[in-house]
């Protein structure tokens, strides 16, 4: 069943092309991205004008605004147009006014604030990743190893509290979670800020606009340990789930794979029980945690509107769901392009790093 | 083995934190030096200094604390920080309708008049004073002297005239097609030569005369509005369609100077130490974007923030028990009702209407939902504004009253179905309901928190019991989300009883009865296609008579034709509560207009 192992240059130029190929299905599936957002969002009653000018709107003001951002066109094919013979016209959507600004590389303005949509998401999309990140980093910090541990002492005390641990960090309700949080550490102890990504009166210099990165270029320590302190908290109410997702999992497939003759082998023949979990073991199990962790990823860098909420992370998710109520779509369609890409480059790491943990794993 | 390992791991985990929070700011610090906080604050924004700033705090002091101090110095304890639940849409007032906008911009920038401290009583800020001519269609204002913007451009008249030009012509350069002037448009009854004012013209360098094409009683009350302060003519020139964004930011003469906007986290502006009323108290105001209610509070309790507005129940409860905290009622301007549709021909006989008004019970719907801060409206004017008819009283809760008129209309079992009268269509034309069909009678619940109406929906199943109660069986009824209701609203469509609400403009009387029904001479889908001639007639003339008395039994007379006609259910008026850290004193809560912030001062 297996190929035939290929050669490294063989397999290399193989995995180019296969990278290449991933990368152009990329382009049909965002516009495919592009269409169904565009359809939903038309799809939810509300007129953006009205949306913005709010209950003194006049039948002008709501009209000039429609024609401004082409809202006045139809979504996507005109057909009245077409009947007329109008050939332009019938193309002249505002689907295809969209897509050609956006072939462009312009994702247009926000209708509300007027601002193009490209600079509030440089500047708030950076928050988003740092925080997921941040998280991701406890989770895998927290999850791996009681997962693996967990698994090595099956139905010890250990694997008991664990596997309950994690039951309850699936299902704990962030937003429960997290006002606990600030209650403990900032109200009580006043340890930690109750939120925020930075105190008053400290400024770091902005280069990425990933604070604790960037303050630690500019080696401004005040300014890391600041960010640091206000990304704690957050950090740890939206590792809750991916932790404990990483737990389970990592404990189920652990436990598959100690099951296996080669690893009775190994244990067999006298290697420490460290050497066999370690370097037999875990590479295997790996596979399908790696899977889960690249969702996570995903998930946490599509924003997170109530952790965001909770602790005024200004990111994308509490920007994104403000933007959906008040139907400013070019922010809508801007931020769900960005996360759908995410998506795609997400899973074609996740894909390409299966080939480093096995190589059985071929990409023709 | 492995354990060791992750015993390891926890134990650094845990000692981390420990350190990390060792470095933690405290949220009550010992008093600081105020000697050296005061001064490089003042200079340091000048010029964009903030970086530099820092690396000196850096070079200067102990690795470890540094954090904790450079905090406290530059946070210091004249830093004002105000909580609130959304960020500024933009800093020109011109242009947003948004209170979190004029919120900050009425600390920056300052109109003509301005409302007394308190109240909704016009007093002069940049003019001297205003003056009419024996019809009021000309109106001459002689302006402060001395005053500079604070880009240290003079005020004066052609200032004025500079502003007033750009808003009222769409020709203007200054007035970009892009741009709503939304206010101007609504208040001084449209632009070009639409517009009430007919010519701003300079006088001399400190006069500015108003000409009006109409008298325009409510003309001072107008000029008062955040909507129209004088900002810099050489700011706005300089950053043309980009004055009032985040960048850029606001000029203006008010008691503080713009400094900077983190779009979504916080507004910072400082004292004006040469404002012409005297300099601030503080040293600087950051208004913080905390969107979550709860979290805001927590935020106020950890010290983080030092005020806030909009708090859940349970922690205004918990900070009126407080010993560190007080409550402050912002005086209510607003009115939370319950709308008929006209369209419905059950409503148009009043003892259906009358039945619903007494089906409802006021009182309970306002202790229990509005608790200390609510009332029961007996008048669509809150109790704040003249005009407002002292004489009418609530006609009382009375479900068996209610079932005997019902009855006496017609409906001895009750009322769960409605007619509609006349088609009803969509802005496209689409027939949404057609004349004579039958459908379930609604009861329209708002899908956002107001402040005239804090828990809609509770309210609106407590309304929908209320009037079960007195054999009126309405469904309650989501129309959708804001955007959609408003939509809805406009267009005539909410089939039934619907909720909503208004918060005054600028205190007069014209900006709640006659925005809602000067119109009414025809059915106005807008008001639920509400039609009453005489009303609308003596709206009109009450917005031209100069005379405030004459004024003012006009709007007592329209109330009581309102009542009389049962035209509306008028539901309650909202205080709203704002919590505050009782080191702080001074806030000046104001009905109306942007709060006062100048005299916040930090009393331990």
């Amino acid at each position: 069943m297996t190929p035939p192992p290929l050669h490294n240059q063989e397999r290399e130029f193989t995995l180019g092309r296969y990278i290449l190929r991933r990368l152009l299905s990329v382009i049909p599936t965002l516009i495919g991205v592009t269409l169904v957002i565009f359809l939903f969002q038309r799809l939810i009653p509300g007129d953006p004008a009205v949306a913005m000018l709010g209950e003194r709107a006049t039948e002008e003001n709501v009209a000039r605004i429609r024609e401004q951002f082409g809202l006045d066109r139809p979504p996507f094919l005109d057909r009245d147009a077409l009947a007329e013979g109008d050939l332009a016209g019938f193309f002249d959507s505002q689907y295809t006014r969209y897509f050609s600004r956006l072939i462009r590389l312009d994702l247009g303005e926000s209708i509300h604030r007027r601002i193009p949509v490209a600079e509030t998401l440089r500047e708030r999309f950076p928050a988003t990743l740092e925080l997921s990140l941040f998280s991701m980093f406890i989770a895998l910090l927290i999850g791996i190893p009681f997962g693996i541990a967990s698994a090595s002492r099956r139905n010890s005390t250990l694997d008991g509290i664990t596997m309950v641990s994690s039951l309850i960090g699936v299902s704990m309700p962030i937003f429960w979670l997290g006002i606990m949080l600030i209650m403990l550490f900032a109200v009580l102890l006043q340890w930690l800020p109750s939120g925020g990504r930075l105190s008053t009166g400290i400024e770091i210099q902005s280069i990425t606009n990933l604070l604790l990165l960037d303050s630690l270029i500019t080696w401004n320590i005040p300014g890391f340990l600041d960010a640091l302190q206000h990304i704690i908290l957050p950090g740890i109410a939206l590792a809750t789930i991916p932790a404990a997702i990483i737990t389970r999992m990592t404990r189920s497939s652990m436990l598959d794979v100690l099951q296996e003759d080669y690893i009775r082998t190994a244990s067999a023949k006298g290697l420490s029980e460290r050497i066999v979990l370690f370097r037999h073991a875990l590479k295997n199990a790996f596979l399908p945690v790696i899977t889960i962790i690249g969702i996570q990823v995903g998930i946490l860098l599509a924003g997170a509107v109530l952790t965001e909420t909770i602790f005024s992370w200004p990111g994308i998710g509490k920007w994104v769901y403000d933007s959906i109520l008040g139907r400013d779509y070019p922010i809508v369609q801007g931020v769900t392009l960005l996360i759908a890409i995410i998506f795609l480059l997400v899973n074609l790491v996740v894909d390409l790093s299966y080939a480093l943990l096995d190589p059985r794993i071929s990409y023709d | 083995m492995y354990k060791k390992f992750y015993l390891k791991v926890f134990a650094l985990l845990i000692a981390a934190t420990i350190m990390l929070a060792a470095c933690a700011p405290q949220a009550t610090p010992e008093p600081p030096e105020m000697e050296e906080t005061e001064e490089p604050v003042m200079e340091e924004t000048e010029e964009e200094a903030m970086p530099e700033e820092t690396e000196e705090a850096e070079e200067t002091e102990e690795p470890e604390m540094e954090e904790t101090e450079a905090e406290t110095e530059e946070a210091g304890d004249d830093v004002f920080i105000f909580g609130r639940g959304a960020d500024s849409v933009r800093l020109d007032p011109a242009l947003v309708t948004d209170g979190e906008s004029f919120r900050v911009t009425g600390q920056v920038l300052e109109p003509l008049y301005q409302y007394e401290l308190g109240s909704t009583v016009p007093i002069p800020a940049l003019a001297e004073e205003c003056t009419p001519n024996d019809d009021a269609t000309v109106w001459t204002c002689s302006l402060r002297q001395g005053v500079k913007f604070h880009d240290g451009t003079d005020f004066n008249a052609d200032a004025v005239v500079f502003n007033y030009e750009r808003w009222r012509f769409t020709d203007n350069p200054y007035h970009y097609e892009s741009q709503v002037f939304e206010y101007y448009e609504y208040m001084w009854g449209g632009f070009d030569d639409a517009s009430v004012i007919s010519a701003v013209t300079a006088l001399d360098e400190y006069t500015v005369e108003f000409t009006l094409t109409d008298p325009l009683a409510p003309f001072l009350a107008n000029l008062a509005m955040d909507m129209f302060a004088i900002s810099s003519p050489a700011a706005i020139e300089a950053a043309g369609e980009d004055y009032g964004l985040p960048s850029v930011g606001a000029v203006g003469t008010g008691p503080f100077k713009f400094v900077s906007w983190q779009e979504g986290t916080e507004i910072v502006i400082e004292a004006n130490q040469d404002y012409w009323g005297g300099p601030p108290k503080v040293s600087q105001v950051v208004f913080r974007v905390i969107p979550d209610d709860s979290a805001r509070f927590l935020a106020l309790q950890a010290g983080d923030i030092h005020g806030l507005e909009q708090a859940v129940v349970e922690d205004l409860q918990t900070a009126e028990e407080a010993e560190d905290l007080y409550v402050l009622t912002r005086p209510a301007l607003n009115t939370g009702y319950l709308a008929f549709n006209y369209k419905i021909e059950e409503f148009n006989d009043p003892r259906v209407r009358e039945a619903v008004d007494l089906a409802l019970d006021k009182e309970g719907l306002v202790e229990n939902f509005y608790g200390d801060y609510g009332e029961v409206s007996t008048n669509f004017l809150p109790p704040l504004i003249w005009g407002h008819n002292e004489a009418l009283e609530d006609r009382g809760f009375n479900a068996e009253r209610a079932r005997e008129l019902l009855a006496e209309a017609g409906f001895p079992d009750g009322l769960s179905e409605v007619t509609i009268a006349e088609d009803l269509t969509d802005v496209d034309g689409n027939v949404l309901f057609a004349a004579g069909e039958k459908v379930p009678l609604r009861l329209y619940y708002m899908p956002v928190t107001r402040f005239y109406y804090p828990s809609p929906e509770e309210i609106g199943t407590a309304m929908a019991a209320n009037l079960f109660a007195a054999g009126i069986e309405a469904e309650l009824y989501l129309e959708g989300d804001w955007p959609t209701y408003l939509d809805a609203r406009r267009n005539g469509t909410l089939v039934g009883l619907y909720m909503l609400g208004w918060g005054g403009d600028n205190g007069d009387p014209d900006n709640f009865l006659g925005y809602f029904f000067s119109g009414s001479t025809e059915p106005q889908a807008r008001e639920g296609w509400y039609q009453n001639v005489e009303l609308a007639e003596m709206l009109q003339e009450a917005a031209i008579t100069p005379d405030r008395a004459e004024r003012q039994a006009m709007y007592e007379e329209a109330e009581q034709m309102l009542y009389d006609d049962v035209a509306r259910i008028w539901i309650a008026h909202n205080n709203t509560p704002l919590i505050f850290s009782d080191r702080i004193d001074g806030y000046g809560a104001q009905p109306v207009g942007a709060d006062y912030f100048e005299f916040v001062e930090f009393v331990d």
